[in-house]
């Protein structure tokens, strides 16, 4: 439901803020925001209620930008003020989990996927070095590690099925973590399974669902074959493992003995502020200004599908910000590619994506709206970058040991 | 001219010894790789065939690709009538060799008469693919292919069974992985299958032991059919030509009961499976299942002819080519010669391939079918030049010239 007087909304803004430049409202939200982030971390009881006030007037999930990232870091806010976080993360997750039901996560992220190239960049750059690693191989084994429901793997088997007169045995494990519903995956699986059988790809399907944490899987759960070769796939995986434990994850994956890892994670560093609130506040609100601003633009106005992922951004936010130590479910601390690859370097060693899947990814990113293009990873980082009006927000690179 | 040889067509004779065949009437268009017995054959080396401006103007010494153009340059030149003649009366008709050794139109008898044509297929076939298309990166060795699939790359239309309609390829792909519609298709699909599985002999199960999916005989059917089933699309109606074809192998002979059950898959759950979600704008007017009942119906009273074993004057090749010609004849409404006819890989002394394949696995134990259908599946991938995965189209253009209609 949009907000049907949004210039209303930003003269009481000019107002409240008791600004003369009307022009200075236009980016109102983020002023107000840090202002009291500021407060926050400053313990200025006085202020935080003032500014905390103020943006619950102008705050509205339905209405538009400015509106929204408002509303969204509100809730941050008040629960970093109140030191109700976690409860509140908690609250929210299981309402999450409730509503979702496999047809309204697979309607959301399809959605996105048509709209927008934000998961499908790292799908496409991920499958291309994945099929290049594993050409040739009889059997194959994908542990993936994600956060997109399997979306990736449709194109992968048409390109099983197709590349050659022989389908090689694909076994894909999935590991599954609190944040998805169980029986969501189970749905997915036989989807996989009845697809595969499509494409005439010998197919084996199989969950991990019983850890709490990432960093809990080890090798042994994951039943590794003789003979088979092995890849493994985290999209938006890394993050989820405590900052402290990732070190360690990384290693375990080096025990896997994969002939390639696929690494994609989004573009910031919510990680080495860990200590300063206000820091990693401008850059929370520096990294999902940007994924709010992809969204509105790549979505129709009023999008229940957009509503839904919207709402998704706000659990991070909250669990960022409002949330510490590793007691509720993932760990939401992005890092930016380049300190990733500093951790990555320790256990493997970069390679480049090869022409073919720049060539492919150029291609994937002219069927979208103008506005995304590739840029390669400079200095010491590896990689490559999606981004948006110049600026990276998506980074994909593959890893061999 | 060096890189050039020169020679009789005439040795080894036409593929065609069978005298029940017509003789070729030298208007007609001809099968592929059936030159004139008469013509001049000529050897280009790989250099001089793809040399572009072979054609000199005496003149001014500038270089055209085809004569047609150096026709019309020359007449630029307000030469004389006498001296615009070309000079010498009209050549003997020529035809060329492919420069690779390897390659089945290396040999005289299957020499293509055309020079744009047998440059064409020696780059498709054998040349490095340089050009490549910015929005899907297909890659391509003729510059004219490359062109003509960028005019229609990303202009095709993808339907779900659901009833959506995708413009892009992988967004329809994932989006079909996850459809319900998908359920019900794998169901009725799953369910032809093991409806004719239980009045098959026990060797099918035999292929049904590859450890994961039973299913996974699609694959091993027809390479074609398989691309099929996921992509909904006009240039795919040529396959369905081919693989009913090769359906039909199966009923060539009842004792073969193995390949009847596929086959009845084929037409049964497959087909008409297929064939239900085939529906795009432009094409509407297209046959879809009527196009294979006449071959369906065709097919099989050629092969009835033959008891348990075909008459000694009729050689398995020829009946190939009756098959073939039989397959040509209705899928033309299409693009008119998809690459059935160059189904005959049976140069003279090659028979013996098809030999084993119709002749003697007609008698063949169960056991055999394994057999039948691996070679099979390599039979199909030389008709279409091994390019038999392709859903844009690729490998069905290398046979047939680019479709006006842009399906390629």
């Amino acid at each position: 439901m949009q907000n049907p007087h949004p210039h209303h909304h930003q003269a009481s803004a000019s107002c409240l803020l008791e600004l003369d430049d009307p022009d200075a409202t236009e980016k109102w939200a983020a002023e107000l925001l840090r202002e009291c982030a500021r407060a926050i971390s400053e313990k200025d009881s006085g202020k935080i209620h003032r500014l905390l006030w103020m943006l619950n007037e102008l705050a509205s999930p339905y209405g538009d930008c400015e509106q929204k990232l408002a509303s969204y870091f509100l809730q941050a806010l008040f629960c970093k003020a109140t030191e109700s976080g976690e409860r509140c993360y908690k609250t929210s997750l299981s309402v999450a989990e409730m509503s979702h039901s496999f047809e309204s996560t697979r309607k959301v992220i399809l959605q996105f996927q048509e709209v927008s190239p934000w998961t499908t960049f790292g799908h496409a750059a991920s499958n291309g070095a994945i099929l290049e690693a594993l050409e040739g191989e009889a059997k194959l084994h994908i542990i993936d590690i994600s956060n997109t429901y399997c979306t990736q793997w449709p194109t992968l088997l048409e390109a099983l099925a197709t590349r050659n007169d022989d389908s090689p045995h694909l076994r894909l494990t999935v590991v599954a973590t609190a944040g998805v519903g169980g029986f969501v995956m189970d749905e997915i699986g036989q989807r996989m399974g009845r697809f595969a059988r499509l494409m005439g790809v010998p197919f084996e399907f199989h969950v991990i669902r019983d850890l709490s944490r990432l960093d809990e899987l080890r090798e042994e759960e994951l039943g590794l074959r003789e003979g088979e070769a092995v890849a493994v796939n985290c999209i938006g995986a890394l993050r989820r493992v405590g900052v402290e434990q990732r070190q360690a994850f990384i290693r375990m994956l080096r025990t896997l003995r994969p002939r390639v890892v696929t690494v994609v994670e989004e573009e910031a560093d919510f990680t080495s502020c860990s200590g300063e609130f206000a820091v990693c506040f401008d850059e929370c609100l520096r990294f999902y200004t940007t994924y709010l601003e992809t969204l509105e633009e790549s979505f129709p106005p009023t999008s229940n599908e957009r509503l839904a992922l919207e709402r998704e951004c706000s659990r991070s936010i909250l669990r960022v910000l409002a949330c510490d130590g590793d007691r509720v479910g993932d760990c939401e601390r992005r890092e930016k590619g380049s300190q990733w690859c500093r951790r990555l370097i320790e256990a493997f060693s970069s390679n480049s994506f090869s022409d073919d899947v720049v060539d492919d990814l150029k291609a994937l990113l002219k069927r979208y709206r103008a506005g995304w293009s590739l840029m390669p990873a400079e200095g010491d980082a590896s990689g490559l970058y999606l981004t948006w009006k110049q600026q990276p927000v998506v980074w994909a690179c593959a890893w061999k040991p | 001219m060096a890189g050039e040889a020169v020679s009789k067509a005439s040795q080894p004779l036409n593929p065609c010894p069978d005298p029940n065949l017509p003789p070729v009437v030298k208007k007609k268009r001809n099968l592929p790789g059936t030159p004139d017995p008469e013509a001049e054959v000529i050897a280009l080396s790989p250099g001089t065939l793809l040399a572009t401006n072979r054609f000199l103007c005496e003149i001014c010494g500038k270089g055209f690709q085809r004569d047609q153009n150096l026709q019309l340059h020359r007449r630029g030149h307000n030469l004389p009538w006498k001296l615009k003649q070309r000079s010498g009366k009209e050549p003997r008709k020529r035809v060329y060799v492919c420069p690779e050794e390897s390659c089945i139109h290396h040999n005289p008898a299957r020499a293509l008469g055309d020079l744009t044509g047998i440059k064409k297929h020696f780059c498709r076939k054998h040349g490095e693919k340089k050009w490549k298309c910015d929005k899907c990166s297909k890659r391509y060795a003729v510059q004219s292919d490359w062109k003509a699939h960028s005019k229609t790359c990303g202009t095709r239309e993808y339907r779900c069974d659901c009833g959506v309609l995708f413009s892009r390829r992988d967004s329809f792909i994932t989006h079909r992985a996850f459809c319900d519609a998908l359920a019900e298709e794998t169901a009725r699909v799953s369910a032809a299958y093991t409806m004719t599985n239980t009045t098959s002999i026990g060797s099918v199960d035999s292929l049904l032991q590859d450890g994961a999916m039973t299913p996974n005989i699609w694959k091993h059917l027809s390479p074609n059919l398989k691309p099929n089933i996921m992509d909904r699309e006009v240039g795919q109606q040529d396959r369905h030509g081919c693989s009913s074809w090769m359906g039909h192998g199966g009923q060539l002979d009842n004792a073969f009961d193995g390949t009847t059950a596929m086959s009845e898959i084929n037409q049964a759950g497959l087909v008409d499976s297929q064939l239900s979600w085939i529906h795009f704008n432009k094409l509407s007017s297209l046959p879809t299942s009527n196009t294979l009942k006449p071959l369906t119906g065709s097919v099989p009273s050629l092969f009835t002819s033959l008891p348990h074993r075909p008459a000694p004057d009729i050689s398995a090749t020829a009946l190939l080519q009756k098959a073939a010609q039989v397959g040509a004849i209705s899928t033309t409404p299409f693009s008119g010669s998809f690459g059935l006819p160059e189904c005959q890989n049976t140069s003279a002394g090659d028979g013996s391939v098809f030999d084993g394949l119709l002749i003697h696995e007609f008698a063949a134990s169960n056991t055999d079918e394994v057999n039948y259908i691996t070679r099979s599946r390599s039979m199909l991938r030389d008709c279409l030049g091994g390019e038999t995965r392709d859903f844009l189209g690729v490998g069905v253009q290398t046979l047939c010239q680019p479709s006006a209609n842009g399906w390629i």
